[in-house]
């Protein structure tokens, strides 16, 4: 069967001729019709895709990527109007009948979703799914069928097909279930895979893995694919070429390198910007950039000028009067720019030194000692009765440590390390069941209920979703409002000035007060989230993951407004975030988190050099970079992190540390260890710290 | 809608419009007429105008059928959030409470009720309120469970806010559109309620006018005289299905500005 495929694709190439792209998108125009009006989600997309080459295609939310990806497949909700034309195989897909482009999808072109919890049904077992899969577009018999779907769990990485195939989707790990997505989306050889954030919902580890399958693919099968994403790091790692998507038009187009190296666009020039420099380079002295404003609104008409100049800081005159159209660079190279030759990697780059942290009173704010969470209760067999069979769900164990005035810690791990947990433990969200934790040396009650008015207004959270933690049915003054009339014996005038005060601190005029948060980009309510935060000048701000919902242009403001106010007020924050490139860039010492285990902990310099622990390492390994130069770092985890009703009998990293020594992990807690130049720092493992400074500092040798 | 608002208008004017008294008898020389243009819809076994009959027997119902649905939503709301948003223990408990009332047919518990208290509209706007407490608060407890989990609830938490606050300022808003088609369900429930109840002789009781005291009386001259019966059946009927529209109207309105893209 592989050999008729092979002869298929064959046929078709040779009737094609080598030089034909397999995808070709031409001035491609997708407009919605809805009530509320049209809404132009692409305007004007050209570029193509050739066989063997993975295309990236990058933009902020709403700039219509995925949009885009559908129109490929022909598969659009609704009755869009549709202009322009996309080609596959020199075919024009507009002349394609309803059956016909049922018979192309997922045999010639197949999709990978962005959630793969939600492109599988609960309901089947993945085999099934995947057999559906084969049989809906080739003809082969069960046995044969079978063996292409052992082959196909084989080949996206994934061991012992047969276990895996006779499993539901909830019994897998995320990074497995999109592996079967992407089997899925492989079953009949497609010519065009199309991806659309397919790690997007992924921990770091897990997403690595990913790409490498990904870029392993990409030597493996002779298909062209398109990667959706808004990460460029994630971009950098995998793709040939880059496509930047604007506000509905592609504004540039390079081989991956030069787009990196020498962008020609001022929007590609300012993500780029927008990103922290990533973890490896030495110190992180310069302030973010952000990209003032948002994206050209998609239900606006085409008003014939730059769609970018309301936010570009080179626009001209000519810039709001013309509409540029994409020029060549050089051979390979596009930009919708007027002044392309102009652009330089320090447009937005002011470079802005950042000033030294405060050096406050040694006096920490807030103590975090032993904190322990643990969910849910022992289950019996028989309800009441029987053997005590199912342990309760393991959150937080002996968490330590120490938040300094006018400090930040970050707080990282993957998903299910137990950040969240320590994070509403401190609020007291989720009460915690043993330990202690002090607020300037006062103990503070576990429950938020329980603490008295001036330790609610001392501690204060932001969350991680703007949208739902501001309350849609009430305007944005409800929000400022009410904390400030908790908090403070202001009168109401006073409030209401104060209130004023707040938001343009955070950048928003007066004007916003009367605004429904429904009507605000999400950048636009997270800062009204931080300025309700700010309300009752706090000391502690817990800030739980801010800026993963976020657009990287908007992630800079949201930051540097922390920074400023902890540099005005003295606040210390506890920032928890899965981004390491984030929370080095805020963080004065970190904590890593693993199964509800301090992994290391220290000044943010030191854990985030060597020796470090094995963990901290393989987060780090695993952190994609905005360049396509990085050296792919060879340290990958396995598996996720260990079901959380297990009690750990030896060190809680053992089950998949690449760097396990043997028994001893198993078997026994590690041993606490200091480093000696920092005597915070400390690292829990087995391995002697000159040992593990030993192994990390070949590892970077052999690698560079 | 225009349904809707013809009976909410038979019910505030109706005993104005009514070309008779709704009591007046013709009994001499019209019992039992067939439609006329004296009598646009006949009359009934005493001689009374079956029209003004109908247009005057929506009021009681109309306003009886509102205050028990009113009341109704009003505890049922009050029970399910509240019981929502504690959870735990006194959720589970007060939830089982709300089963027990569900299991017993409605009809029954107002028959039972309205029996040993006497039928008066405010017993019967009160039986019904009670009846509909339990579906009620399961509805909206459910809603109250799902906007509970958002982050705003948490920040309200966190600024010290009573729970009563957070339930009925920062929550209700957000289960509006759930409460508002709920309440018209329950209305048109009511309504057949206060009807079947009325047919049952457990309304409003005679002379004065009510539809399911109309139907009752007239079923032994159905076959003489359907149009007695049909009159308020098809009142009843068509306010019903009136609601259920504006049901539905207020639904779709909500969910219209949604994008779908």
């Amino acid at each position: 069967m592989a050999t008729t495929t092979t002869a298929m694709l064959e046929a078709t190439m040779a009737a094609d001729g080598a030089d034909q792209p397999l995808l070709k998108v031409d001035g491609l125009s997708v407009t919605f019709f809805t009530p509320t009006g049209a809404v132009h989600a692409v305007r004007d997309a050209s570029f193509e895709i050739k066989r063997g080459e993975v295309v990236g295609l990058v933009g902020e939310s709403g700039c219509g990527k995925s949009t885009m990806a559908y129109a490929i497949m022909g598969y659009l909700p609704g009755e869009p109007e549709v202009g322009g034309a996309v080609y596959l195989d020199g075919q024009d897909m507009a002349e394609l009948g309803p059956a016909e482009l049922r018979a192309l999808r997922g045999n010639r072109v197949a999709m990978v979703y962005q959630d793969p919890a939600l492109a599988l049904n609960p309901t089947m077992k993945v085999g099934s799914q995947i057999l559906e899969a084969i049989s809906e577009h080739l003809t082969l018999d069960a046995a044969q069928a079978a063996e292409r779907m052992a082959e196909l769990i084989e080949s996206v990485g994934l061991p012992d097909p047969e276990r895996i195939a006779e499993s539901y989707p909830h019994q897998l790990s995320g990074g497995q279930q999109q592996r079967i997505v992407i089997a899925m989306a492989l079953a009949c050889d497609p010519d065009l895979l199309l991806m659309d954030e397919p790690t997007t919902g992924l921990d770091v580890t897990t997403e690595a893995t990913i790409l490498d399958l990904v870029a392993d693919l990409k030597g493996r099968v002779n298909a062209g694919i398109l990667y959706v994403s808004h990460n460029l790091g994630v971009v950098a790692r995998i793709a040939d070429r880059v496509v930047v998507m604007y506000a509905g038009q592609t504004v540039e187009e390079a081989p991956v390198r030069d787009l990196f190296k020498d962008p020609r666009h001022p929007y590609t020039v300012g993500l780029l910007s927008c990103v922290p420099k990533p973890v490896v380079d030495t110190g992180a002295v310069t302030r973010l950039q952000s990209i003032q404003g948002s994206v050209f609104p998609s239900a606006q008409s085409d008003p014939g000028m730059c769609l970018f100049a309301d936010r570009c800081p080179m626009a001209t005159d000519r810039c709001t009067s013309e509409a540029p159209t994409p020029a060549s660079v050089s051979d390979s190279h596009e930009s919708r720019c007027f002044y392309p030759d102009d652009v330089s990697t320090d447009l937005w780059d002011e470079s802005v030194e950042r000033e030294a942290p405060h050096e406050n009173g040694k006096e920490p704010t807030l103590t975090v000692k032993g904190l322990h969470r643990v969910y849910g209760k022992w289950q019996r067999k028989y309800l009441f009765f029987g053997p005590k069979v199912k342990p309760p769900v393991r959150a937080v164990e002996n968490v330590d440590f120490n938040v300094g005035a006018g400090r930040t810690v970050g707080i990282v791990g993957e998903s299910g390390s137990g950040k969240s947990t320590v994070a509403r433990s401190i609020v007291g969200l989720v009460p915690r069941d043993r330990g202690d934790l002090e607020l300037r040396g006062e103990d503070l009650p576990p429950e938020a209920d329980e603490r008295n008015p001036d330790q609610k207004a001392s501690l204060r959270m932001v969350f991680q979703n703007p949208t739902s933690s501001l309350n849609p049915k009430l305007p944005v003054r409800h929000n400022i409002l009410r904390p400030l009339q908790k908090f403070t014996d202001m009168s109401a005038s006073e409030r209401e000035e104060r209130a004023c005060e707040l938001l343009e601190s955070v950048g928003l005029d007066a004007s916003y007060m009367d605004r429904q948060p429904l009507q605000l980009s999400g950048g636009q309510q997270q800062r009204v989230a931080l300025a309700a935060a700010f309300a009752g000048d706090p000391e502690l701000i817990v800030a739980d993951e801010p800026v993963s919902a976020l657009d990287v242009s908007v992630q800079a403001q949201v930051l540097n407004l922390l920074e400023d106010h902890q540099r005005e007020k003295g606040t210390s924050y506890v920032f928890i975030s899965h981004d390491l490139g984030v929370v080095r860039y805020v963080s004065d010492e970190i904590v890593v988190l693993y199964a509800g285990h301090v992994a290391e902990s220290g000044p943010a310099e030191d854990v985030l050099s060597t020796p470090s622990h094995p963990y901290t390492e393989a987060l780090l390994s695993a952190a994609p970079v905005p360049d396509p130069d990085a050296i792919p770092t060879p340290i990958r985890l396995g598996g996720s992190v260990p079901k959380q009703h297990e009690q750990f009998k030896g060190c809680f990293f053992a089950s998949r540390c690449p760097r396990k020594l043997g028994d001893v992990c198993d078997n026994t807690p590690p041993p606490m260890q200091t480093s000696p130049g920092s005597p915070t720092h400390e690292i829990n493992c087995h391995i002697p710290l000159e040992e593990l400074a030993r192994l990390q500092d070949t590892q970077v040798a052999t690698s560079a | 809608m225009p349904l809707v608002v013809l009976h909410v208008v038979l019910a505030l004017f109706g005993q104005a419009l009514a070309p008779y008294p709704p009591t007046q008898f013709h009994i001499e020389d019209h019992q039992l007429e067939g439609p006329s243009l004296q009598f646009l819809l006949g009359t009934d076994q005493f001689g009374r105008d079956v029209l003004s009959r109908v247009m005057s027997g929506a009021t009681s119902l109309i306003s009886v059928a509102a205050a028990g649905a009113l009341l109704g939503i009003v505890l049922g709301t009050v029970v399910g959030m509240s019981s929502g948003y504690k959870g735990g223990r006194t959720d589970e408990v007060v939830m089982r409470i709300m089963d027990a009332m569900m299991s017993f047919p409605s009809l029954l518990i107002a028959l039972l009720v309205l029996t040993s208290l006497g039928p008066n509209p405010i017993n019967i706007a009160g039986t019904i309120g009670i009846v509909f407490i339990a579906p009620v608060a399961r509805v909206m407890r459910s809603s109250t469970l799902a906007v509970k989990s958002l982050e705003f609830v948490d920040a309200a938490r966190l600024r010290g806010e009573p729970n009563v606050y957070i339930i009925f300022r920062e929550i209700l808003p957000n289960t509006l559109p759930v409460l508002a088609v709920e309440a018209s369900v329950r209305f048109s429930y009511s309504i057949l309620l206060v009807a079947s109840l009325g047919f049952l002789g457990l309304g409003v009781q005679p002379p004065s006018s009510d539809w399911g005291l109309m139907i009752s009386e007239s079923r032994i001259f159905i076959t003489g005289a359907p149009w007695v019966a049909l009159a308020p059946a098809a009142a009843v009927a068509s306010l019903v299905i009136g609601v259920n529209l504006l049901a539905d109207g207020i639904k779709q309105a909500r969910e219209l500005p949604k994008r779908e893209v």
